[in-house]
């Protein structure tokens, strides 16, 4: 297992507010890596510190280390430290555009593709790879607002996809999605761990059990316990990790 | 006492229905007043000979000019402004004093901008009663409507946008150039419109900077004197003993065609923005 992102001593405060206290987590390279707690627990903070979302909120700081690579991520150029780790929000966020610019928008713009060819190529990939090809394959000039919700967050994964990333945090993707909607977005995020790094955060324990290869538990800013997930969930170590997981709070 | 919820339902239909008539009426009355009256008087000759032979002909130009210099001059500006204020400013004391100082500034009869512009644009620095000067007096006078309504319009783009697109690697500025701009300008195009029919009626302003009672000649430059036309209208009704009605009324229907036809390149634009925005 390859180290992929390293996280040393991070704290994040929100004015005088302390959310996330002296973390420690390796992510691995091709891993889910789940995050799972209570509201305000600090996982989204956790997810906007690694892609440096944050920046521009001004009630934001941190302390502390992440490598990507072993190179310091605070040093590097954000929008190329962007490029590498992206993100997925909970609700869905197409532009109002076509299902095809949603897709080529980043690429084109970031002069990743050139040719008109190349780009009808990687729409065909990312669709693929989110198995939304064969659903939109007929419209693909249509608005992306106007597809289903579900559809809307593969298109999603497609549109980070085709920046071909190789960290993808996911921040709850599946809170507003139905059942089937939701079990199409895992069953991409399996198929998407062979070629990519997953930090994946949830509110559903049984989800996060069916998904993550390791699962951390943050508590109140903390970090309480990581673990292979098969492991933290039939064995915790700690009395608040079995408390959430068997539901009695959260 | 207790009202049928039915006949409430019906009654307040009525009232709204009966102050949205009284809010037009005035307009329809005003467009068919002036249409009717003006017509007549729309010759070829009228709209194409000079003042001495009974024509409008420079008040055209002098409009047409003044108007097209200033929103050249005040449209970058206060986009470009209002992309500052509401994407890349800090939000600290300073901006907050900017902020509410252009609020407040909208509110400025347009007279004291007048003044302003003779102090500063034609004594201060020499450019003397000119199309240039009524030009920038006029984008002086508009920039923080149109700030404010940029701003307006650069809010209504959900934040989500943003970081959407930030999240993909995009810098600020792209995020800006292709995601939020484009997404804002129909709602800025309409406050520029307003802003075409309010700088085209106004005299306040140009009165001691750009407008001339008569000019034998049209403009070389623009920094000749014009003569214009709610200007040339306000001295034809007020100050030339029996002038015709249908002339006064001419010249109004003018001034109202210039409006459309230079808020028509606006209503363009915006359409074309309309089209490629696939909400
Ligand atoms: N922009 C912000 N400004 C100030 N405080 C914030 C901000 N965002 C989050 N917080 C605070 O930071 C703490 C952690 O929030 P965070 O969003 O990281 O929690 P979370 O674990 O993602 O919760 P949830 O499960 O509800 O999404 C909370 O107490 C929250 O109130
Ligand atoms: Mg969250």
């Amino acid at each position: 297992m390859v180290n992929k992102v390293t996280v040393k001593d991070l704290v994040c405060y929100y004015g005088n507010k302390c959310v996330l206290n002296l973390l420690n987590i390796q992510i691995m390279k091709n891993e889910i890596l789940n995050i799972i707690g209570p509201a305000n627990s600090g996982k989204t903070t956790f997810l906007r510190t690694l892609n440096r979302m944050n920046e521009y909120n001004l009630l934001y700081s941190y302390d502390g280390k992440i490598y990507l690579d072993g190179k310091n991520i605070f040093t590097m150029k954000v929008e190329q430290l962007r490029r590498r780790i992206s993100m997925l929000f909970a609700m869905p966020t197409p532009f109002p555009m076509s299902i095809y610019d949603n897709i080529v928008y980043a690429p084109k713009h970031l002069k990743l593709i050139k040719s008109k060819a190349e780009q009808n190529i990687i729409v065909e990939r990312v669709l693929k790879d989110v198995s939304l090809w064969d659903e939109v394959k007929d419209r693909l000039n249509w608005p992306a607002m106007k597809i289903s919700g579900g559809q809307q967050q593969r298109l999603c994964i497609a549109r980070v996809l085709a920046i071909n990333p190789e960290v993808i945090l996911f921040d709850e993707p599946c809170s507003g999605l139905d059942p089937i909607s939701t079990a199409k977005v895992e069953q991409t995020m399996l198929r998407l761990k062979q070629k990519y790094t997953i930090v994946f955060v949830t509110n559903n324990v049984k989800q996060a059990f069916r998904i993550g290869d390791r699962t951390a538990f943050f508590f109140m800013g903390e970090l309480i316990e990581i673990n292979n997930t098969k492991q933290l969930f039939h064995s915790p170590n700690n009395k608040k990790t079995a408390d959430y997981i068997t539901g009695r709070f959260g | 006492m207790k009202i049928n919820p039915k006949l409430s339902q019906q009654l307040s239909y009525c009232i709204l229905f009966l102050v949205t008539i009284c809010a037009i009426t005035p307009v329809v009355f005003i467009f068919f007043l002036i249409i009717k009256n003006g017509v007549p008087n729309l010759t070829i000759k009228f709209l194409t000979s000079m003042t001495k032979d009974g024509g409008i002909f420079p008040a055209i130009i002098g409009t047409f000019t003044i108007v097209v210099c200033s929103i050249i001059i005040v449209f970058p500006v206060g986009v470009f402004a209002a992309i500052y204020l509401n994407e890349y400013a800090k939000r600290n004391l300073l901006t907050r004093l900017i902020k509410l100082a252009i609020v407040n500034l909208a509110g400025i009869p347009s007279v004291v901008y007048g003044l302003f512009g003779l102090s500063i644009f034609v004594m201060f620095c020499k450019l003397g009663v000119s199309i240039i000067s009524g030009a920038l007096t006029l984008s002086i006078m508009e920039l923080p409507v149109i700030i404010t309504t940029a701003r307006n319009a650069l809010n209504n783009v959900p934040y989500s946008f943003r970081e959407a697109s930030l999240a993909l690697g995009m810098s600020r500025w792209q995020t800006v150039k292709y995601i939020v701009l484009p997404n804002a300008m129909p709602g800025i195009l309409t406050g520029t419109i307003l802003s075409i029919a309010r700088i085209s009626g106004e005299t306040a302003p140009i009165l001691f900077t750009a407008a001339a009672f008569y000019v034998p000649h049209l403009p070389h430059s623009i920094f000749d004197q014009v003569m214009t036309l709610p200007y040339h209208l306000y001295i034809t009704s007020t100050q030339v003993p029996c002038v015709s009605k249908t002339i006064l009324f001419g010249t109004a229907l003018t001034l109202l065609i210039i409006v459309l036809t230079i808020s028509l390149f606006a209503i363009i634009a915006r359409l074309y923005f309309r089209r490629h925005r696939k909400w």
